[in-house]
C-alpha cells in the first residue's frame, strides 16, 4: 500500500500505537474525528499532537478492517459530524492489542530493569 | 480481520467514490473549523487560528490522499490512472494510434473470423446424443470407395455385428408441399429407429413409431424446425394435422429440433426438411429374407448409421465386419469385386474433409496476426524513440521501472483493446459475408456465428497481442538511463541504433511470414487452375439448371411425363436468349451416380463379375446443351421416342472396358440381366464426362432417352433437371425459365436453381476456399510487410539526413543516395525472403492433401513468390528512399 511506504518505520510503529489508542478512546465513548484528536492530545499531554491529519487515514484503515463503524450525527453544538464507534470485532482487536502491549511493555520493563541493575 | 469488510470497503471505494470524497471533505472541514474555533476561544485572532489549525493538521490533501488509499482498491485506481494516461498519450498521436488500431483490428478480426468457423465446424458437437457413439456404415467394392448398403447387408449387420447396438437406414429424395405456392423441399425416407440411433427426440410431437414404419403403414411425416417456421409460421396446431405432400394427404406427427440435420446433409450442403418413414417391405427390399445374403450381390441404395454398443469403438465394429465379409466372400456374395464394409465415426465423416482446409486457414490467419503484431511493435518502437526524453524525465522524477513497464504495457493494452473492439466489428461483418457466401462443399461453415466463445477468443488474442507488441518497447525502456538521455541531443545514440536493429529484425520476420503465406496461396492458385483446366467433358458456360418433379398423382404414366417435358422444353426454348434446352436425370458433379447391371452383346465379363454401367437418362438435345462431344455415331434426336427403336449412347470408358477393338455402333445392350427386357442398340459414343468428381477416374456410362427408358427397363424418371443453354448470363434466365415451368404446370415446384458453373465451382469448394482465403491473407501480409519496409527506410533516411547531406555536398549523385536508401530496405527484404523460403518449404507440406497437379515445393511457384515479394519490397523502399535522393545539402546541414 502506497501510504505505508511513504511513512518511515518509526512512523509505522507510532501509527500502530495511534490506532490502538484511538480504539481505546472510542471504546470508552463514540466520538467524531476532531473530538477524538482533542481527547488524544489532552490525555497524552500533547505527545500525539504531531499531525492531527494522520488520524484520518488510521480511522479509515480501521473502518476498512471492520473494527469501527461511522455514522453522521448532530454534534454537541448541533453541527453534522461523523461519529465513530467500536464494533464487536474492534472490541476483540482492542483486547488482543492491550494484552499484547502489556506483555511487550512488561518485557521491555524487565529488560530495562535488568540492564539498570546489571550496570 | 474478515475479508468481507475489505471487499465491501474496496467496492465502496470504487462505486461510491464521489459520496465518500464528499464525506471526507466535510469531515476535514469540520475538524479545521472546530480546531480554529477552539483557538479563537483561547484568545487567537480568527486569521491566526485558522492558519495554525491548518498547520497543525498537516498537509490536508496528503492526509486526504492517504485516507483514500486506506479505503482499498488502490491497484484499481492506479491501473485506471495508467489507462487514462495511455489514452491521453495515444490521443496525442492520432495517426499512429489509427494505424496501430487498424492493423490490430485486421489481425484480431481475421483471426476471430477464422476461429468462429473452426469452432462451429470442428469444435461444436454434432446435434446427436453422444455423437462419439455414432458411426456411418458404408459398403465398398471395385470402383466404389464408399457407397450405399443393400437391404441384405443391413439385415446381416443388424443381426450379427455385436459392436452395433442398433443400425438404421435412410435415403434422400425430394417432395413437394402442395398448395397455392407449391414448394419443393429436400426429403428423406428413414427407418423409425434412425432417431433413437442418433439419439434425437422430436422438439414437438413425436418421431415415428415402429407401426408407422411397416409396409402399408399410414402416410405420416416429420417437419424440420426451419420448414415448420417458414412454411407453417411455427404454428403448433400443424402437428396432428394433415397436409398435402406430393399429392398425398399426410399426417404431421412432429417437428425436429432446430439444429438437427441428417449426416448426409452436411456433405450435400442441403437441409432435409421433410421426413417420412421408409416402410420397407423385407420380402421385396431384400434379395433373400432374414439375415442371409444372396449369391452374386444385390442392389445397393441405402445410407446407414449405427449406434455403437457400450464399450465398442469404430475399430471393433470394423474388425467384426471384416470377419463377416471374409465369410461372405467364401459364400460367394459380391464375389471377385473386393467387396468390403466399414464404419467411420460420424464426426470424422462430417468434418473430416473440411478439417485440413480449416486448420491450414487457421494457421495462415495466425501468421497474419503475428505480422500485424510485428508491425505494431515496430510502430511503438519508433514512438519509443520519440518519447525517450519524456520517459527519461519520468524516471528522473521517480517513476520506478515497474511503474514505467506498467505504463508501456497499459499503452499496448489500450491499443490491443481498441484493435479487438474494431476486430470484433470486422469479424461480425466477415462472418455475415461467410454465411451468405458459404463455400459449397464445406459442411457447417454456413452455421458460423459470433458468440461469447468467439468474443472470449478475441479477448485472449488481444491480451497476447498486447504482450507481444508491448514487450520490445519495454525491453528498451528498461535500459533507459535518464542521465544519458537528458544530456544527449538524442541523435545517433547507440541505443537508437539497437532499436533500429530490432525494427529491422521485425521487418525481416514479417517478410518471412509473408513469404510463407504467399507461397501457400501460390500453390493453391495453381491447384485451382489445374482443377479448372481439367476438361470435365462438358461445357458449363452459360448453362442454367433447375430440378423439376412430376409426381405420379398428376402424371400417372410415362406418356404424360414425356409430354410434360416436351412441352416445358418448347416453352423454355421460346425464351429470348435461350439456345438449347434439355433435361437430365443427374447433373454431373452435383449428385453421385450409381450403376446398373448390363448385358452387352459379345462381351463376357470375368467370372462372378457383372457389366455395370452408370446410367444417365436425358432428353434429346442434352449433348448439344451441355456441350458433350459425340465422337462417333449420332446424338439423340426427336425420333428416339416411345415409338422409335431403342437407342443408346455410351461413353468412351464404356467402349474401352467392354467393346475394345470392336466397332461400338450397332452393338446391342440389354439393361438388366433378365431376358425379358428389350435390347438397346448403340448409336453413338460420347466423350467421357467427369460425373462423380473432377479428379476421379471415369467409369463406363450409358445414356438413354427419358421416353425409351420408361419402356425398357421400364423406369419413369420423375425428377429431372432442366438444363438451359444461353450465350449470355445464365442467371438472367432464372425468372423467365421459372415462369415457363409455371405456365407448363403451375402446381409444380422448382428447386436447386443453379448455374452449371456454380456446380463445377462447388466440386472444388475446399480448394477454392483455401485459395481465396490464403490469397487474401497473402495480400494482407504483403501489404503489412510493405508498410514495415516503408517505415524502416523512412526511419533510416530520416536518421541519416545529416549524413546524406554531407554525402550530397561531397558530390554524391541523387542516384547514389537513392541506392543507399534502397539498400537499407532491401537488406531486410533479402534476409526475410531467405528465412521465408526455408520456412515455406517446410510449412507448405501441410497443403499436401489439398494440392492437385503441383508439388508443395513447386519451383515455379517459389520463383514467383520471390519475385512478387521482391517487387513489393523495392516498391515500398522506393518512396522513402527517393526522399534521400532529393536531399538538398544546404538544408540538411543547416539542421540544428
Amino acid at each position: 500500500m502506497p501510504s505505508h511506504s511513504r511513512l518511515g518505520p518509526r512512523a509505522e510503529v507510532l501509527r500502530g500505537t495511534l490506532e490502538m489508542l484511538a480504539l481505546k478512546l472510542l471504546n470508552e465513548e463514540p466520538a467524531h474525528g476532531w473530538g477524538l484528536s482533542l481527547r488524544l492530545r489532552e490525555i497524552s499531554r500533547d505527545v500525539f499532537d504531531v499531525n492531527q491529519g494522520s488520524l484520518y487515514p488510521a480511522l479509515q484503515a480501521m473502518l476498512r478492517r471492520g473494527w469501527i463503524r461511522a455514522e453522521w450525527r448532530a454534534s454537541e453544538n448541533n453541527r453534522r459530524a461523523r461519529y465513530y464507534s467500536v464494533t464487536a470485532e474492534g472490541q476483540k482487536q482492542l483486547d488482543a492489542e492491550i494484552a499484547e502491549w502489556n506483555r511487550a511493555s512488561a518485557a521491555v520493563n524487565r529488560v530495562l530493569r535488568h540492564a539498570y541493575l546489571g550496570a | 480481520m474478515a475479508w468481507y469488510h475489505e471487499v465491501a470497503s474496496s467496492l465502496g471505494a470504487v462505486f461510491r467514490r464521489r459520496s465518500q470524497d464528499r464525506d471526507l471533505q466535510e469531515e476535514v472541514q469540520f475538524h479545521l473549523e472546530m480546531e480554529a474555533k477552539r483557538r479563537v476561544d483561547s484568545g487567537m485572532t480568527p486569521t491566526q487560528a485558522r492558519a495554525t489549525a491548518r498547520r497543525d493538521f498537516g498537509g490536508v490533501e496528503r492526509h486526504k490522499d492517504d485516507t483514500r488509499d486506506e479505503r482499498g482498491a488502490g491497484g484499481f485506481f492506479d491501473a485506471w490512472s495508467d489507462v487514462r494516461f495511455a489514452v491521453r498519450s495515444l490521443a496525442h498521436r492520432p495517426g499512429l494510434t489509427l494505424a496501430a488500431t487498424l492493423t490490430l483490428a485486421l489481425g484480431i478480426g481475421a483471426t476471430s473470423t477464422v476461429f468462429s468457423v473452426v469452432k462451429h465446424v470442428l469444435l461444436t458437437p454434432l446435434p446427436y446424443d453422444r455423437p462419439e457413439g455414432v458411426v456411418a456404415v458404408w459398403s465398398a467394392w471395385k470402383g466404389f470407395d464408399r457407397t450405399w448398403l443393400s437391404y441384405d447387408e443391413w439385415e446381416g449387420w443388424k443381426a450379427r455385428v455385436a459392436a452395433f447396438s442398433d443400425i438404421a437406414l435412410y435415403t434422400d429424395g425430394a417432395a413437394t408441399i402442395d398448395g397455392d405456392s407449391p414448394q419443393r423441399v429436400a426429403a428423406a425416407n428413414v427407418q423409425a429407429n434412425l432417431f433413437s440411433v442418433l439419439g434425437v427426440r422430436a422438439e414437438r410431437g413425436r418421431t415415428f413409431t415402429p407401426d408407422e414404419d411397416r409396409p402399408g403403414g399410414p402416410t405420416v411425416a416429420l417437419l424440420s424446425h426451419e420448414l415448420w417456421e417458414r412454411r407453417f409460421g411455427s404454428d403448433p396446431a400443424v402437428i396432428g394435422q394433415k397436409i398435402q405432400v406430393s399429392g398425398n394427404s399426410t399426417l404431421i406427427v412432429g417437428v425436429l429440433p432446430a439444429d438437427f440435420k441428417l449426416p448426409i446433409d452436411y456433405s450435400s450442403g442441403r437441409r432435409t426438411d421433410l421426413y417420412a418413414p421408409m416402410q420397407l417391405d423385407a420380402t421385396r427390399a431384400g434379395a433373400v429374407p432374414g439375415p442371409a445374403f444372396p449369391r452374386g450381390g444385390a442392389s445397393h441404395g441405402f445410407y446407414s448409421v449405427a449406434r455403437l454398443a457400450p464399450g465398442a469403438t469404430a475399430a471393433t465394429a470394423n474388425a467384426q465386419l471384416r470377419t463377416l465379409v471374409a465369410e461372405l466372400e467364401k459364400f460367394g456374395y459380391m464375389a471377385n469385386r473386393s467387396f468390403h464394409a466399414f464404419t467411420i465415426p460420424i464426426e470424422e465423416q462430417i468434418t473430416g474433409p473440411v478439417r485440413p482446409v480449416l486448420l491450414i486457414v487457421f494457421g495462415a490467419v495466425v501468421l497474419v496476426l503475428l505480422i500485424a503484431c510485428a508491425n505494431v511493435a515496430g510502430l511503438l518502437l519508433v514512438r519509443g524513440e520519440a518519447r525517450r526524453r519524456e520517459l527519461a524525465v519520468r524516471v528522473a522524477l521517480g517513476a520506478g521501472s515497474t511503474r514505467l513497464a506498467r505504463l508501456l504495457i497499459t499503452e499496448s493494452g489500450v491499443l490491443a483493446t481498441l484493435g479487438a473492439a474494431a476486430g470484433v466489428v470486422f469479424a461480425t461483418v466477415t462472418v455475415r459475408l461467410l454465411r451468405s457466401h458459404a463455400p459449397p462443399g464445406l459442411p457447417r461453415v454456413a452455421e458460423t456465428s459470433i458468440d461469447w466463445t468467439v468474443l472470449a477468443f478475441a479477448l485472449i488474442t488481444a491480451v497476447l497481442t498486447a504482450l507481444l507488441t508491448g514487450i520490445l518497447p519495454l525491453v528498451h525502456a528498461e535500459a533507459l538511463a535518464p542521465s544519458r538521455e537528458l544530456r544527449e541531443g538524442g541523435r545517433g545514440s547507440t541505443s537508437g541504433r539497437a532499436r533500429l536493429q530490432w525494427r529491422q529484425a521485425l521487418v525481416a520476420v514479417e517478410i518471412a511470414l509473408a513469404v510463407v503465406l504467399v507461397a501457400g496461396s501460390g500453390l493453391m492458385i495453381r491447384t485451382v487452375r489445374n482443377l479448372l483446366s481439367i476438361d470435365p467433358g462438358f461445357n458449363a458456360d452459360g448453362v442454367l439448371t433447375m430440378s423439376v418433379s412430376t409426381p405420379s398423382n398428376w402424371y400417372p404414366d410415362s406418356i404424360r411425363v414425356v409430354a410434360f417435358w416436351n412441352d416445358l422444353q418448347q416453352r423454355a426454348a421460346a425464351i429470348p436468349g435461350v439456345k438449347r434446352v434439355a433435361a437430365v436425370r443427374l447433373l454431373p458433379l452435383a449428385t453421385e451416380m450409381g450403376d446398373w447391371g448390363l448385358t452387352v452383346e459379345g462381351y463376357t465379363p470375368p467370372p462372378n463379375q457383372g457389366t455395370p454401367g452408370d446410367w444417365q437418362v436425358v432428353t434429346p438435345g442434352y449433348f448439344e446443351t451441355m456441350g458433350v462431344n459425340v465422337r462417333k455415331g449420332r446424338p439423340f434426336s426427336a425420333g428416339d421416342d416411345m415409338s422409335g427403336p431403342l437407342a443408346m449412347i455410351v461413353n468412351r470408358a464404356f467402349v474401352q472396358e467392354y467393346l475394345s477393338g470392336r466397332e461400338p455402333i450397332g452393338v446391342r445392350v440389354r439393361i438388366g440381366a433378365r431376358d425379358t427386357t428389350k435390347k438397346y442398340t448403340i448409336v453413338g459414343v460420347a466423350e467421357d464426362v467427369h460425373h462423380n468428381s473432377l479428379t476421379g477416374s471415369v467409369k463406363p456410362m450409358f445414356y438413354a432417352t427419358l421416353a425409351q427408358f420408361a419402356a425398357a427397363p421400364g423406369s419413369t424418371r420423375r425428377t429431372m433437371s432442366l438444363v438451359v443453354k444461353t450465350d449470355g448470363d445464365p442467371n438472367a434466365l432464372i425468372g423467365p425459365v421459372r415462369a415457363a415451368v409455371r405456365s407448363a404446370d403451375s402446381r409444380l415446384a422448382v428447386s436447386e436453381v443453379k448455374s452449371m458453373r456454380e456446380i463445377v465451382d462447388g466440386a472444388i469448394g475446399g480448394q477454392r476456399f483455401a485459395m481465396q482465403t490464403l490469397s487474401i491473407f497473402g495480400l494482407v501480409a504483403l501489404l503489412l510487410s510493405a508498410i514495415g519496409i516503408f517505415g524502416i527506410v523512412s526511419q533510416v533516411v530520416a536518421s541519416r539526413f545529416h549524413e546524406f547531406g554531407i554525402r550530397a555536398a561531397l558530390g554524391a549523385t541523387p542516384r547514389d543516395l537513392l541506392a543507399i536508401g534502397l539498400q537499407s530496405g532491401l537488406r531486410q527484404a533479402a534476409t526475410g525472403l531467405a528465412i521465408g523460403i526455408v520456412a515455406a518449404l517446410a510449412l507448405t507440406r501441410a497443403l499436401h492433401s489439398l494440392v492437385h497437379g503441383v508439388s508443395t515445393t513447386d519451383p515455379l511457384t517459389f520463383v514467383a513468390v520471390v519475385s512478387v515479394t521482391g517487387v513489393v519490397a523495392v516498391l515500398a523502399s522506393l518512396l522513402p528512399a527517393a526522399r534521400a535522393a532529393r536531399i538538398d545539402p544546404n538544408t540538411a546541414l543547416r539542421v540544428d
